[in-house]
């Protein structure tokens, strides 16, 4: 019973950065109508950001989360003004290959700048816990989970209290409707992309925190976030946390099966977005759009 | 001009080594005298198949997949596994690399090809991703059964010029991979894959078997993945998940493709041959090559990618016809042609 607690615990505390991962690519993919191959690279170059400023300047890593958070929001804001809007009337290849083109380019300069060396950020406090009896609840996934929360909050605040979120939200409903009512496009959806690079650099901040990076370590992050807004449906913050959460367990779930199930990560993650797909498209808590 | 040149080249690569390598070697015929240029030629002959491929799926029936490199590791996977462990002969197993690639692809298209846009590519990818795991972790009784981490290795098979064999034999299989597209796009079935990419809803009504349409043109495009695969598998003797199940493939395969021009017959081997050898220059295989300055050694490759995913961006944004739409007089490469390609998708 202990272990199945602590199963539950930690399948809730793994999907906090799921969480955070998936807010920012449902954002973009719900709204601009782009699966944005490059996420796990914008994700992974928070990463660095929170590496950075964590060995040179001491910082306690959670307080560079909105150095990550602003950093990535002005990268977001240029990419979508410079490159993707020059194709968002394209069919979707198009978007999943100049995405997957710039996930490459993103890759590759980090390796160039860092290098292929896996790096880590561990503060003092990594490694301890709150503890209760034979249940471990671990400080800096707790944390982390909290910070998601705090994201997702915060995401759902500005989309649904301020003028740029409705814009965003009309935008969604009827692109030409909305440029009609006067919205500026290219400036919403450079803020709608901006945005959703700001979620990625957090959650690139806590992963940087949770596992050993490299550039590379990205790229199953993008798919992940794919599979987390597939089970939460598409469209709504709040069904992405759901997404997010379910994710972590499922994968703790799998991984305490005895034998080998740490190896079939992806297949266990793509097994579970297909029937999801085929059973439920609008997944658990989405409506159909 | 530019089609016969073409032909005259092909001709020349195809019949130039018939001599045998050593008069090609003693004549010091370019291309065809250096055993690297045969190995680039070979590759270059399995991109064009990969690449026309996947046309007949994301092409012409408009769906973009993008997890075919499953069906070409599949197809070296049985092709390695009937000759390593059942000790089959090479050309006998070799028709089961394409037939079982194009019954795996049947089975997950009938679920997968039910989704639309996003949900299939990614659906698709996961695939991709998903098999190359199974392929090197599944066990049985304890050992690995496809050789897991550390691979396949198959008997080298016994001829004499292997080289030159494996490719004419990639040569021939690519020369399939362009007829069967020839052949798809005047026939009926292709049609109906034309129609299904224009308006699937408007398909159906005309009487297309949009369910059975669209799980034929992948099981097609899985076979020839398949077939290239196969030959891959017995062509580089070892196989692992590496080789075989390499995402980069999906994407070089889709980039060939659209470089060239989809929904033609010969845009995507157009696209392969001048993608290739990009990337074989920028991984300083080729035996012509040059010092980039301010880069060393260790970084080319590197560069290579950076420079590879900028001209993904590049083309995606100018040239998303294809440079085949440059041949026959169709359109000219000019400044107000990439002003209008701009602007056309531009929000």
């Amino acid at each position: 019973m202990a272990d199945f607690v602590q199963l539950v615990i930690l399948g809730l505390l793994a999907g906090g950065v799921y969480v955070a991962v998936g807010v920012g690519f449902g954002l973009v993919w719900g709204v601009l109508n782009i699966v944005n191959l490059a996420h796990g690279a914008l994700v992974i170059i928070g990463s660095y950001i929170t590496w950075q400023l964590f060995t040179t300047l001491h910082l306690d890593p959670f307080l560079t989360l909105p150095v990550d958070a602003v950093a990535l929001f002005v990268l977001g804001y240029a990419l979508q003004r410079g490159v993707i809007n020059r194709i968002i009337r394209a069919p979707l290849l198009f978007t999943f290959l100049l995405t997957f083109g710039l996930n490459l380019v993103a890759i590759n300069v980090l390796l160039f700048i860092f290098g292929s060396d896996f790096r880590s950020v561990t503060p003092a406090y990594s490694g301890q816990g709150l503890e209760f009896g034979s249940v471990v609840i671990p400080y800096v996934p707790l944390i982390s989970l909290g910070v998601a929360i705090l994201l997702s909050a915060a995401l759902a605040f500005i989309l649904n209290r301020t003028r740029i979120g409705l814009a965003i939200n009309a935008i969604a409903a009827d692109r030409d409707a909305a440029q009609l009512v006067g919205i500026d496009l290219r400036h919403a959806y450079a803020v709608t992309f901006g945005l959703g690079a700001a979620c990625a650099g957090v959650a690139g901040g806590l992963i940087a925190m949770s596992q050993a990076i490299t550039p590379t370590a990205g790229e199953p992050y993008t798919l992940q976030a794919f599979v987390v807004v597939i089970l939460g449906g598409l469209g709504r913050v709040s069904a992405t946390v759901v997404g997010g959460l379910a994710f972590g367990l499922v994968e703790v779930f799998a991984q305490s099966i005895p034998g080998s199930g740490s190896v079939f990560a992806n297949a266990i993650a793509f097994g579970l977005m297909v029937l999801v797909l085929v059973t439920r498209p609008q997944g658990l808590l989405g409506r159909l759009r | 001009m530019f089609l016969i040149l073409g032909a005259i080249l092909a001709a020349y690569a195809l019949l130039a080594p018939l001599t045998s390598l050593d008069a090609a070697q003693s004549a010091n015929v370019p291309l065809l005298a250096d055993r690297l240029w045969f190995r680039i030629a070979t590759i270059i002959a399995m991109f064009i198949v990969m690449a026309t491929a996947w046309n007949i799926i994301g092409g012409i029936t408009g769906y973009a997949a993008f997890g075919n490199v499953a069906f070409f590791g599949i197809g070296a996977y049985t092709t390695g596994m009937l000759i390593a462990k059942a000790k089959w002969p090479f050309l006998v197993a070799l028709p089961f690399a394409p037939l079982v690639s194009a019954g795996f692809a049947a089975l997950v298209g009938l679920p997968l090809l039910r989704l639309r846009g996003h949900y299939f590519a990614v659906a698709s990818l996961g695939v991709g991703v998903a098999v190359g795991e199974l392929v090197q972790n599944i066990d049985y009784g304890g050992q690995p059964l496809f050789g897991g981490a550390s691979g396949l290795f198959l008997p080298i098979y016994a001829i004499d010029n292997r080289g030159l064999f494996f490719f004419y034999l990639m040569v021939a299989a690519a020369t399939i991979a362009i007829a069967v597209t020839w052949w798809v796009l005047r026939s009926r079935f292709g049609y109906g894959l034309i129609a299904i990419r224009e308006n699937e809803e408007a398909a159906a009504v005309l009487g297309v078997n949009t369910t059975v349409y669209k799980v034929a043109a992948f099981a097609l495009s899985a076979a020839l993945t398949g077939l290239a695969g196969g030959i891959f598998s017995q062509w580089n003797v070892f196989i692992n998940q590496d080789n075989t199940f390499p995402i980069d493939y999906n994407v070089q395969m889709i980039l060939m493709a659209l470089l060239g021009g989809t929904g033609t017959v010969f845009g995507p081997a157009v696209g392969a041959v001048l993608l290739q050898l990009l990337i074989q220059f920028l991984g300083g295989s080729l035996p012509i090559s040059f010092d980039i300055p301010f880069v060393s050694a260790d970084a080319r490759p590197i560069l290579a990618q950076v420079i590879l995913g900028l001209l993904l961006v590049g083309v995606v944004i100018f040239v998303p016809r294809g440079v085949i739409d440059f041949f026959g007089g169709r359109s000219r490469l000019s400044l107000s042609y990439l002003r209008r390609s701009l602007r056309e998708t531009s929000l």
